[in-house]
């Protein structure tokens, strides 16, 4: 019981990740069938559908955009400050930091992890481990969208009775990127939302809030 | 994620069950058998193959299809194919009995859609 209270967190995420996507292919597929009938096609099952181009190119594209959303910001946020945020450092504590403010080497505490003690590449990796995690989490997602986008597109094609094409073709083409952008915008405008409101908005008791008595002005201040 | 896309991108598609399909098609319109063709077309092609009063094995022997010749290429994704013969190219779907043959016929117009013979 103690276990589920620290993680509850993570485990509501993960019950609703999981209770999204088992959406998202129930109504997929239905659509999915839908339009084979009305072309005169046959309906697949379910197992058929998960396991479709279809489907695949609708999971990646979400994936590689929230991976990307959040790549910018952990990146971003090294190097960019907004006055007034708690997203934010605080103006004048721009870059990568002190060793002594990141607890590296001789400054490492009695529960740093151990990587963090080390110095070369073992102390790089972890110390950057998060941005590449995630960001090669969207890299690998986008190509992903690449992969699955031209065999669903091409399969959309030859429906038409257009010819298929190339994976060269599918990554310039208006389809891919509308995909991508569409996605792109509405994650950056969330960031944005975040960013932004948070400076003048409160969610009492929410760590991803000032305190509600915090000036506007606080910057780097959370609840 | 990558995994799946690639499973799902057709890398490892069979492309001989579409390729026999176009090739049998074509075998009985050169035959004559043109029942035999027209049971080969989707139902939705063959449907809309014959004008009124007219039926399907009497409407493809009037269109006098060329041969097909000798398989040139197949382009396979997902349950849609493309055929190119050397006299023709056909398009054709994957149903739970077989692949069928949605059109033939075709001649290219740039990226637009072929242009077919016969067509759904």
């Amino acid at each position: 019981m103690r276990w589920l209270k620290e993680n509850a967190l993570a485990l509501a995420f993960l019950v609703m990740f999981l209770l999204a996507v088992g959406g998202q292919a129930v109504a997929g597929l239905l659509q999915f069938n839908d339009t084979q009938l009305a072309e005169g096609g046959e309906p697949i099952s379910f197992f058929r559908y998960v396991a479709s181009s279809s489907f695949a190119v609708d999971v990646a594209e979400n994936w590689q955009s929230e991976y990307l959303q959040f790549f910018l910001f952990i990146m971003l946020t090294v190097w960019l400050v907004q006055k007034g945020s708690p997203e934010s450092k605080r103006p004048g504590r721009e870059g990568a930091e002190s060793d002594e403010e990141q607890q590296i080497g001789r400054h490492a505490e009695a529960g740093s992890p151990a990587w963090a003690r080390v110095g070369g590449l073992r102390l790089w990796l972890f110390s950057n481990s998060l941005g590449l995690v995630m960001g090669g989490v969207f890299v690998l997602s986008w190509l992903a969208q690449s992969v699955a986008g031209q065999a669903a597109y091409n399969s959309e094609r030859l429906g038409d009775l257009r010819d298929p094409v190339s994976w060269w073709s599918y990554v310039t083409s208006a389809e891919f990127w509308n995909r991508s952008l569409q996605n792109w915008q509405s994650e950056l405008l969330a960031v944005l939302s975040m960013v932004a409101l948070s400076i003048y908005l409160r969610q009492r008791g929410s760590p991803e809030s000032k305190p509600v008595g915090a000036p506007h002005s606080a910057t780097g201040v959370e609840g | 994620m990558l995994a799946l896309a690639l499973a799902t991108a057709g890398c490892a598609a069979d492309t001989s069950a579409p390729a026999r399909a176009a090739a049998g098609f074509h075998a009985a319109v050169a035959a004559h058998r043109e029942e035999a063709a027209c049971a080969m077309l989707t139902r939705k092609t063959a449907d809309k193959l014959p004008d009124p009063g007219q039926g399907c094995a009497d409407a493809l022997r009037e269109l006098r299809l060329g041969a097909g010749g000798g398989l040139v290429s197949v382009s396979l994704w997902g349950d849609d194919a493309q055929v190119r013969l050397a006299g023709d190219t056909l398009f054709l779907h994957r149903f739970s009995d077989g692949w069928r043959v949605r059109a033939a016929g075709c001649r290219p117009m740039g990226d637009l859609p072929y242009e077919c013979e016969v067509e759904d």
